[in-house]
């Protein structure tokens, strides 16, 4: 086998395997926090994605990204945050009896809502801003310029999400949150509003993924679907309200794929990534990081 | 009670009356099943709306169809999938009672669509949707005014010849055209003996991740690379080729003209430097009157110059109105004999159809061009004629590596 082949593909792999770890992210903290599964993240990106590329076409110029990138995460999370406070926020407070159809429901009328707004408002062709940065090399290996921006922003944000849960106090609400969302309470904590940032947190991941990823995969009202799914195959894998599960699931998806296209063919690429999850369910049902619980 | 029967009776003349006038001022409804939102490729259905509307605006003007009627035209979106294509369609038939549909682009669509048309015996159009098994069931109402993929593959394969291209890389998205053009390009190779290597990857649609594949094909070391996916994957296509380093040092082509478009460079900005694409229209072309009428008007209206898709749908349109004049009908089987006898002014020729064999039947195939940007952000008519020999204007350029 080829090094030099193999090392191309191992890269493409780990790079996209990182970027789509921040969908992951969003969807598993999401979940630790609210217990609910939010279907609609794909769409999250795509707006994220639409935003950047607005901001970057009227009012930063395209060389200016790295401003763009930190707004289209804030308008995002403020989006997030309306939304779960609009449509999310009854299931918590008693009206709402069959909450996990509810939730279901909303999330993917959302989806489906958001899809078509983006139709209507943006038109249904496809827009690109133009690239980050110019295809570089890691070491003798060319990668594109802008996956290579996006690698470097997604572990920059993943290493600030990682301060933001261990070191500052609202990131300790969150934990108490996510281990015992009664308990907390007794605590003084405002659960419903911590429920409104943390749904405005994991959407303003989904939106930075969309934003980094742009240039490479423009921005189009579909273009979050298969980032949906990779997401969800990720925080199985990785175990579902698991933090580092994201990541390291992230990371092996990115692999197995890689390996797969390089040893068997490229064309079922997404097949392995889905393999690697049956495998995985059948010896440990809770994924890598998971843990059984019991839920009344 | 002597109120009551008043308002009863008031009500009853208010229904009754706008139903008395005759129909025969009543417009000619002619249906249009195109994409116009995603996952089809909506920018090919707009254009081919804009020229539809061009000639329902034009046949109106000087008098409509059949002594004086109008012709209206009736929209639904086939969004690129079987499922919606078959919804419009049942709804143009049922609902709006149209005498023919137009405007198809997806072969998937179409090969769903045709066996509705035939059913319902409506005539039906296929305007840039060209897989051979359109044409090749030999169903009565189903006609085409566009190239089929033999037509497509044989012209391409003629190109690699011609350059000497000794190993021929395809990637070709997993619908009926891909798969088709993948086949047909296997067929055109044996069929014109050509020893040439051929390597076919296949990919989903909803995949936006091709790197995995265009790595393979780079490391193939082709001579050439056929970009075969409709819409958003030819742009993914070529971005992600010209990151990995693999275009513009292997040539690529595309399969269709969708670098025509406007939007081309601004999706691209310089990564679609040197790329190559088969195209039906150029603006440097002569037409028939008809067509430099249209195309004048459209410069007018659009200040662009028109796309295939675009005068191929008014195309459509005017024949369709020929041949409801023709038949001095506008019940759909009618109107298909008519389709079938007459010759029509098209504007690129004069269209007729043939009961031919394979997939020429009720096929009329229009001439195909090759055209390359040579240098970056080259609008569409200054793009270089690259073959067929007899009418280029420019020669085939790969940048030195």
């Amino acid at each position: 086998m080829d090094t030099y082949a193999l090392a191309q593909y191992l890269l493409a792999g780990l790079v996209i395997g990182i970027i789509y770890s921040l969908m992951a992210l969003g969807i598993t903290f999401i979940y630790s926090i609210m217990k609910m599964i939010n279907w609609a993240m794909g769409e999250f990106y795509m707006i994220g994605s639409y935003v950047q590329y607005a901001l970057l076409v009227s009012v930063l110029g395209p060389a200016r990204w790295y401003l763009a990138l930190p707004v289209s995460m804030a308008a995002v999370f403020l989006l997030g945050a309306l939304t779960q406070r609009l449509l999310l926020r009854p299931m918590y407070v008693g009206v709402i009896e069959r909450r996990d159809e509810y939730a279901t429901i909303i999330t993917i009328a959302l989806m489906v809502f958001f899809r078509n707004l983006a139709v209507v408002v943006g038109g249904p062709n496809q827009y690109a801003p133009a690239d980050y940065a110019r295809p570089t090399a890691i070491g003798p290996l060319p990668i594109s310029g802008n996956r290579f921006v996006a690698l470097i922003a997604a572990v920059v944000l993943l290493t600030l999400f990682y301060l933001l849960i261990k070191k500052t106090w609202i990131g300790r609400a969150f934990r108490g949150a996510a281990q015992n969302r009664v308990g907390i309470q007794t605590a003084g904590i405002d659960v419903l509003r911590l429920d409104m940032l943390a749904f405005g947190v994991g959407v303003a991941l989904a939106a930075a993924a969309g934003a980094l990823l742009a240039p490479d995969f423009l921005v189009y009202p579909e273009n979050g679907a298969i980032s949906t799914f990779k997401g969800f195959e990720i925080i199985v894998i990785g175990g579902l309200g698991s933090i580092p599960g994201s990541v390291v699931g992230g990371v092996l998806l990115g692999v197995i794929e890689a390996l797969g296209s390089v040893f068997l063919s490229p064309a079922y690429k997404d097949l392995y990534g889905f393999l690697l999850l049956i495998g995985l369910l059948a010896f440990r049902p809770t994924g890598l990081f998971g843990e059984r619980e019991r839920t009344i | 009670m002597s109120r009551c029967l008043a308002i009863v009776l008031l009500a009853a003349v208010g229904l009754i009356a706008p139903a008395a006038p005759a129909s025969a001022q009543a417009p000619v409804k002619i249906g249009v099943l195109t994409p116009l939102s995603p996952p089809g490729d909506a920018s090919a259905g707009q254009l081919i709306l804009r020229g539809a509307k061009m000639a329902a605006e034009e046949i109106n003007a000087h008098g409509g169809v059949l002594g004086g009627r109008k012709v209206e035209l009736v929209v639904e979106d086939d969004g690129g999938t079987p499922e919606k294509g078959v919804a419009g369609f049942r709804k143009l038939a049922s609902q709006d009672h149209v005498t023919a549909v137009m405007g198809q682009f997806h072969s998937s669509v179409t090969e769903a669509v045709q066996e509705l048309a035939e059913q319902l015996k409506i005539p039906m159009f296929s305007t840039q949707a060209s897989s051979r098994g359109i044409t090749e069931k030999h169903l009565t109402y189903t006609f085409r005014t566009h190239v089929i993929d033999p037509d497509r593959a044989q012209f391409w394969t003629r190109w690699i010849v011609q350059q000497g291209f000794k190993r021929v890389a395809m990637i070709a998205e997993n619908t009926d055209y891909g798969l088709g053009l993948s086949e047909e390009t296997k067929k055109a190779f044996k069929a014109m003996d050509v020893k040439a290597e051929l390597k076919a990857i296949i990919f989903d649609r909803a995949v936006v991740d091709l790197t995995p594949q265009l790595l393979e094909i780079k490391n193939w070391k082709p001579d050439v690379v056929l970009n075969v996916g409709v819409g958003t994957p030819v742009y993914l296509i070529i971005k992600q080729a010209v990151d990995i380093g693999l275009f513009p040092a292997v040539p690529m082509l595309v399969s269709y003209d969708l670098p025509a478009r406007a939007e081309f460079w601004k999706n691209l900005g310089d990564k679609g430097t040197y790329i190559t694409f088969i195209a039906y229209y150029h603006p440097t072309m002569k037409l028939t009157s008809r067509g430099e009428a249209f195309r004048a008007r459209y410069r007018e209206q659009f200040k662009e110059e028109p796309v295939y898709g675009a005068l191929n749908g008014y195309a459509q349109i005017m024949l369709i109105a020929e041949a409801i004049d023709a038949a001095k009908s506008d019940v759909g089987e009618a109107v298909a004999k008519a389709i079938l006898a007459g010759k029509f002014q098209g504007w690129n020729g004069t269209i007729s159809f043939t009961h031919g064999d394979g997939p020429y039947w009720q096929q009329w195939t229009p001439p195909m061009l090759m055209m390359q940007y040579a240098k970056p952000d080259t609008p569409f008519a200054d793009a270089t004629i690259v073959f067929p020999p007899e009418l280029k204007t420019g020669d085939f350029v790969i940048p030195k590596r």
